[in-house]
């Protein structure tokens, strides 16, 4: 991998996901019209996106443009202002973030994303509903990130910023989602372990078919773990695309301006 | 060494009236002001139980059984509308003690109610005679707070409290249920302070307001302890030592506003109380 350029790497990991593509099982997500924002000001405004099962989308854009907000109002953390959110064809726009869960979206956050004083064990055991399900559930993130099995005592906060990163997605993966989301995982990381993200969410796919919504700022971690990219700009969707030999270009323009 | 066994079973006592309100607070965010309204519903239970006839002790598990199924109540449709207006959850408490109060004067009247003792007698403890009960209500503090200790550091719902404690943002967008974590702990913080209510009855006189100056007195030590358990622990043992010393070599009016004024001088000099100690 490490002599491979960034582009073919791309390919490798997508190609590898969209062969695997038959008999996903990931969860379509379609939204329509989506705004939704806190207090008077509204951040997101209008988004409309539809993402077929087992696609992996990574939304683009700088800071401040609604990025986080979008995931948040798609898990229901954030009240749905208007337009609607449908999974799998069903309007999910009036369901608990517990529901959503429990259908099967996992995910990722970025703002102050772990419990610091629980133990490695205790944050992925809450994300599962019943701890009947952690002796498989962990097997299956110790496969991805094996160094969490001899730590699972350690607490959350003493592990180094990498490894944060690695457990918030391991946890993210916990329950086997039909659809992930995940908010700039890859930020501030060392190339080493942005390369071992990828490889689980490439991995992911291909086992499962999962459904991502990718929210980065890295594009070149976007263009590899993505099939189609979307930029968002002032809580709208500028452009999308699918993640093709231009599509490095046009995110650019996004990204720049 | 009398002195020092004051102390423990005055911390004992404070550390059982103030469990059930540390338990709400830290993970309801509110201070639940009818929380002396249920110490006396508790009291009361006692007071039912006697009336019916039944073994003293039996009380207990009625108290629990009864505060814990009206606080549940009260979570429903009172502090749950309130949800995201903190400030007039904790106010709506406030106003729901008062009714309490009120409703218990009009079944059983404002006079001071008999009830029978858990348990009468001393014991010899080292030469000396001693109060059975306060030695119960010592032990009854170290039942208590191990059994909470265990439910918080052992069982999934102590995990989901836990959770919701540190960072209720998270906790949610994990897919944990909160709304049935604050349900359930707001329940078991009203069925230990009706509880407590029973365990009070032998030490103090049994009337609709007994409630208010223990709820003063619990705000202040759960203020100091930050919803920590063990910072409630350390923080009994002070303010019971400390009120147990004034009373004794000062005077029992400045021993009964000991912890109030030590509760303002921690929070003075460190507003986090005992939590960081």
């Amino acid at each position: 991998m490490a002599d491979m350029s960034m582009a073919e790497a791309s390919r490798a990991d997508a190609s590898a996901a969209d062969a695997a593509m038959t008999g996903a099982a990931g969860a379509g997500l379609v939204l329509t019209e989506v705004s939704s924002g806190y207090g008077a000001v509204s951040i997101v405004r209008g988004v409309s996106l539809a993402i077929r099962p087992g696609e992996s989308v990574a939304l683009l854009g700088k800071n401040g443009m609604g990025k986080t907000t979008l995931l948040k109002t798609i898990l229901g953390l954030v009240g749905l202002r208007s337009g609607a959110i449908a999974i799998d064809g069903r309007s999910v726009a009036d369901l608990s973030p517990a529901k959503l869960v429990a259908l099967g979206v996992g995910y990722a956050p970025q703002e102050q994303p772990l419990f610091q004083d629980l133990s490695i064990r205790d944050n992925l055991r809450l994300a599962l509903a019943s701890d009947r399900l952690l002796p498989e559930a962990l097997a299956r993130v110790f496969g991805h990130f094996p160094f969490l099995k001899d730590r699972l005592s350690q607490r959350a906060g003493t592990l180094s910023g990498g490894e944060q990163k690695m457990l918030i997605l391991a946890r993210a993966l916990m329950l086997r989602p039909r659809l992930l989301l995940i908010d700039e995982i890859s930020e501030g990381l060392q190339p080493s372990v942005v390369d071992r993200i990828a490889a689980a969410l490439a991995a992911e796919r291909v086992a499962n078919g999962t459904t991502m919504l990718i929210v980065e700022q890295n594009l070149d971690f976007a263009l590899r773990v993505a099939n189609r990219w979307a930029a968002l700009k002032l809580g709208e969707i500028d452009d999308e695309g699918p993640v093709d030999g231009d599509a490095r270009a046009r995110i650019l323009r996004h990204l720049s301006v | 060494m009398l002195l020092l066994l004051d102390i423990l079973t005055t911390a004992a006592i404070l550390f059982v009236v103030a469990i059930g309100l540390l338990a709400v607070f830290g993970v309801l965010k509110i201070i639940n002001f009818a929380h002396g309204a249920w110490l006396t519903i508790g009291a009361y239970c006692a007071v039912v139980a006697a009336r019916l006839g039944l073994n003293p002790w039996a009380a207990l598990p009625l108290a629990f059984a009864v505060g814990a199924a009206l606080g549940g109540l009260a979570e429903l449709f009172i502090i749950r509308p309130l949800y995201r207006r903190p400030l007039d959850a904790i106010l709506a408490t406030w106003g729901l003690g008062i009714v309490v109060g009120q409703l218990i004067t009009l079944a059983f009247g404002r006079d001071v109610q008999l009830t029978p003792n858990l348990l009468s007698g001393t014991v010899e403890v080292l030469g000396t005679g001693y109060s059975a009960y306060r030695l119960v209500a010592l032990l009854a503090a170290l039942v208590i707070g191990a059994a909470f200790a265990l439910v918080i550091e052992r069982t999934r719902l102590g995990l989901s409290a836990r959770a919701v404690i540190m960072n209720e943002t998270l906790a949610r967008g994990l897919g944990l249920d909160t709304a049935r974590v604050r349900l359930v702990v707001f329940m078991i913080g009203a069925g230990l302070a009706a509880l407590a209510g029973v365990l009070l009855t032998p030490l103090t006189s049994v009337d609709p307001t007994m409630g208010v100056g223990w709820l003063i007195g619990a705000f202040m030590l759960v203020m100091v302890a930050d919803a920590s358990f063990l910072a409630l622990a350390a923080a009994c043992l002070v303010f019971g030592a400390a009120q147990v010393l004034v009373s004794t070599f000062v005077s029992p009016v400045l021993g009964s506003i000991a912890v109030a004024v030590l509760a303002a001088l921690v929070l003075r000099i460190s507003p986090k109380g005992f939590s960081r100690a």
